[in-house]
């Protein structure tokens, strides 16, 4: 046997992991080669296209035995076409869906379509380049354009351009549990009549759950604030872009919340936790979006009940969007006729009754029948729904955060109504004109 | 005499230059050849460790999100806006909490928990112990979240019914900005405490036995075996677990932050990390994030050259 001396070793190391780095290297060629050629055959069948969402469970409930509506649209479209296959990815929540997808446009492979919310559409179109849906459709936007509501249009469109496809609108709702509702003699059309009735009604609701806060407001603050403010004549942001968060209305609208939770009424809970609470009978009514009813009647135990938002008087209810469109990412223009491929499906009768499942607002123009518990949805919809605030400039995603704060600052009695607009002024004008 | 053929050079004029080649080739090989070796890893360290680094620091001086086109070049701003940032001076109070609170806890407790299972080390119990307080190392935090988010749960979670059972109020743990940053601690420790108990009890293993003999025959007691024996002869791991907690702690906390409270409420449990995370992909200010960044890492270096012109000097090597 021949001696092992260093210099040997040192050698035969060198030359084995030489010859496995050739031979990893060639195989990798090789198998590159060979994948190119079979995706090249398969290409030639079919584009294969992506998207990047956030349905990857039932929205706001867990994975059922039947597949998300979203995965059984794009199964449902995969099935029919035989020129395009769409490969899904769910990153997350919009945060980690926006991160993969900037993370992708960044390394030079963006997703063809992504799932944005309404509220981020001024970042999409000056941070992430989404692009303009009718250089995309080309010929068939005006067929787009006719298979959705015009209300739903205005709420994807900047500066007179169309920049995605109208897909998930939601707005918050009240979710209640109606057993508890009966066992307490509250009658809920009464009680969410005003939020002075609401207030009224709190003690007996708050007996019925031994001691427990009665409402839970979910999702960022900013969003029911929204919904709030505006239902007291008041705007977050005006639309000639100016702050609207500090008017009186909005203040006045603010401390509504913040004296239910002074008695006690208001669960300051995470949004981890308020969920979880409502779905176990410990709070007796839940703000969520309208596209988690499908997962809430599936997981409580008890009658659920929805309503539309209290009223400030006789003023009338004005709540936010929500939710979000599909914009696409793609630069390569030959994928474009099977984005648009995709998005006729989605519109058509088929794709969107697959979709209409979930509990969002049908923006189609098909008459589809409406799920039981979604009627709340529908009046503030026909009322009038405002976009989610969009902030202005290039850090307008810190701005929306910073309100979100303050909001739940004002909310839980951390800082006064009027200390909170103010502070909240104040920091979000220095981010907004850094 | 020299031997030569027709032709060929006489022999003792080709062997010093032949054997000069083969030696020169030779020391070539022998030089190389590490540095061979070595390549691939510095290549990786290079491209994953170095660059990244480098990137950043020019990154800080630029307004960009990575995706537009024009990067815009906005000279020390990004630094210079930190001290008016609200939320930055949140994130440094919450950074400082972690780290007065979290280095002990996480250096000394685990010693603590070492020294307790030490005596036992030839028990069963010993082995559950170990798994039982190393498990939480492995375990995802976004599975640990679950579990920890139900344990908190102000209306259902367990602690507050144990509390309940003792006539204490409810306690709104994650949503109270008075106890929410203690959650996250507590989490936190569970989460770490396991792997330094692992590195003390190896150090522990590793005292020399005639040292302790030694000792016991002539007459010193446990504490003064444990004072002047064992603690100086681990103190190489006493100082690694020290060096790496403090460089790492909010880092760490990091995790617990993301999945239980997402900084809140009201930005109290939030640290310079998380702060260095929400620029960057929540809010996509890549160059204020990486104006953190080179912050952080200024600091960490310092403090970590503090920990070793300092404390260096009372480690005993062997």
């Amino acid at each position: 046997m021949a001696e092992l001396t260093r210099r040997r070793f040192v050698g035969q190391a060198t030359a084995v992991a030489g010859a496995v780095a050739l031979s990893g290297s060639v195989a990798a060629k090789a198998a590159a080669a060979a994948g190119r050629s079979t995706r090249k055959a398969a290409a030639q069948e079919k584009t294969e296209i992506s998207i990047y969402h956030i349905w990857g469970t039932p929205p706001g409930g867990t994975p059922a035995e039947t597949p998300a509506p979203m995965t059984q649209v794009i199964d449902a479209f995969n099935a029919q076409s035989d020129t395009v296959t769409l490969t899904s990815s769910t990153p997350g929540t919009y945060y980690e869906t926006l991160q993969k997808t900037q993370a992708d446009i960044a390394a030079g492979n963006p997703p063809d379509l992504v799932s944005v919310p309404w509220a981020f559409l001024n970042y999409a179109v000056e941070g992430l380049g989404v692009k303009d849906l009718a250089t995309v459709a080309g010929d068939q936007f005006a067929d787009l354009q006719a298979s959705m509501s015009d209300t739903a249009w205005p709420l994807v469109t900047k500066d007179d351009t169309v920049y995605g496809f109208p897909w998930g609108l939601s707005t918050p709702i009240l979710y209640y549990n109606a057993d508890l509702f009966e066992a307490a003699g509250v009658d809920p059309e009464e009680a969410f009549a005003t939020w002075e009735s609401f207030a009224a009604a709190c003690p007996a609701l708050q007996d019925a759950l031994a001691g427990n806060p009665v409402l839970g407001l979910s999702y960022n603050k900013d969003w029911p604030a929204q919904t709030i403010i505006q239902s007291n004549g008041g705007r977050v942001l005006n639309d000639d872009g100016t702050f609207g968060f500090t008017s009186d209305e909005a203040k006045e609208a603010m401390q509504t919340i913040a004296d239910l939770d002074k008695a006690g009424f208001y669960d300051r809970g995470t949004r981890d936790e308020l969920r979880p609470s409502f779905v176990a009978g410990s709070t007796a009514v839940l703000q969520s979006s309208v596209a988690s009813l499908n997962g809430l009647t599936n997981d409580v135990a008890f009658t659920l009940g929805t309503s539309t938002w209290p009223r400030f008087g006789d003023k009338p209810v004005i709540a936010s969007t929500g939710g979000s469109f599909l914009g696409v990412f793609s630069d390569d223009a030959a994928k474009y006729p099977a984005v648009v491929e995709f998005l006729t499906f989605c519109a058509s009768e088929e794709g969107y009754s697959l979709w209409n499942q979930t509990g969002y607002v049908n923006i189609s123009n098909h008459e589809l029948e409406r799920l039981p518990g979604q009627e709340p949805a529908y009046a503030q919809f026909e009322a009038g729904l405002i976009r989610e605030t969009n902030w202005p400039s290039a850090r307008g995603v810190e701005a929306g955060s910073t309100w979100d704060v303050y909001c739940e600052r004002i909310w839980a009695n951390d800082i006064s109504v009027e200390e909170g607009v103010n502070q909240a002024l104040q920091e979000i004008t220095a981010i907004i004109g850094a | 005499m020299a031997v030569a053929s027709p032709g060929q050079p006489a022999l003792q004029e080709v062997q010093p230059t032949a054997i000069k080649r083969a030696w020169t080739g030779y020391r070539l090989t022998e030089g190389l050849t590490p540095y061979l070796l070595i390549a691939p890893l510095l290549i990786l360290i290079a491209v994953f460790i170095y660059w990244p680094l480098i990137y950043s620091a020019y990154l800080s001086f630029y307004d960009w999100n990575f995706v537009r086109p024009d990067k815009t070049y906005v000279g020390w701003d990004n630094f210079t806006r930190l001290p008016d940032d609200p939320r930055f001076t949140r994130a440094l109070r919450g950074t400082l909490i972690y780290t007065v609170t979290l280095v002990p806890l996480q250096v000394f407790l685990p010693l603590g928990l070492a020294l307790l299972l030490w005596p036992i080390r030839k028990s069963r119990a010993q082995t559950r112990y170990r798994i039982m307080l190393f498990s939480p190392t492995i375990i995802a935090y976004s599975v640990a979240a679950v579990m920890w988010l139900w344990i908190f749960n102000p209306l259902q979670g367990i602690l507050n019914k144990v509390l309940a059972e003792f006539g204490a109020e409810r306690i709104n743990w994650l949503s109270d900005r008075s106890t929410a940053i203690w959650a996250i601690i507590i989490v936190a420790t569970w989460k770490t405490l396991g792997f330094h108990m692992l590195l003390y009890l190896a150090a522990l293993e590793s005292v020399p036995k005639d040292y302790i003999e030694a000792a016991s025959l002539d007459g010193a007691t446990h504490w003064q075996i444990m004072r002047s024996i064992r603690f100086p002869l681990i103190t190489p791991t006493f100082f690694f677990v020290l060096v790496t907690t403090v460089i790492s702690v909010n880092d760490d906390v990091f995790g617990a932050i993301n999945v239980l409270t997402d900084g809140g409420p009201f930005d109290s449990t939030t640290n310079v990390i998380y702060y260095l995370y929400q620029q960057g992909f929540q809010f996509f200010q890549i160059g204020a994030a990486s104006a953190v960044a080179v912050l952080m890492f200024a600091a960490t270096s310092l403090l970590t050259w503090v920990q070793f012109r300092f404390v260096e000097r009372h480690v005993h090597y062997g």
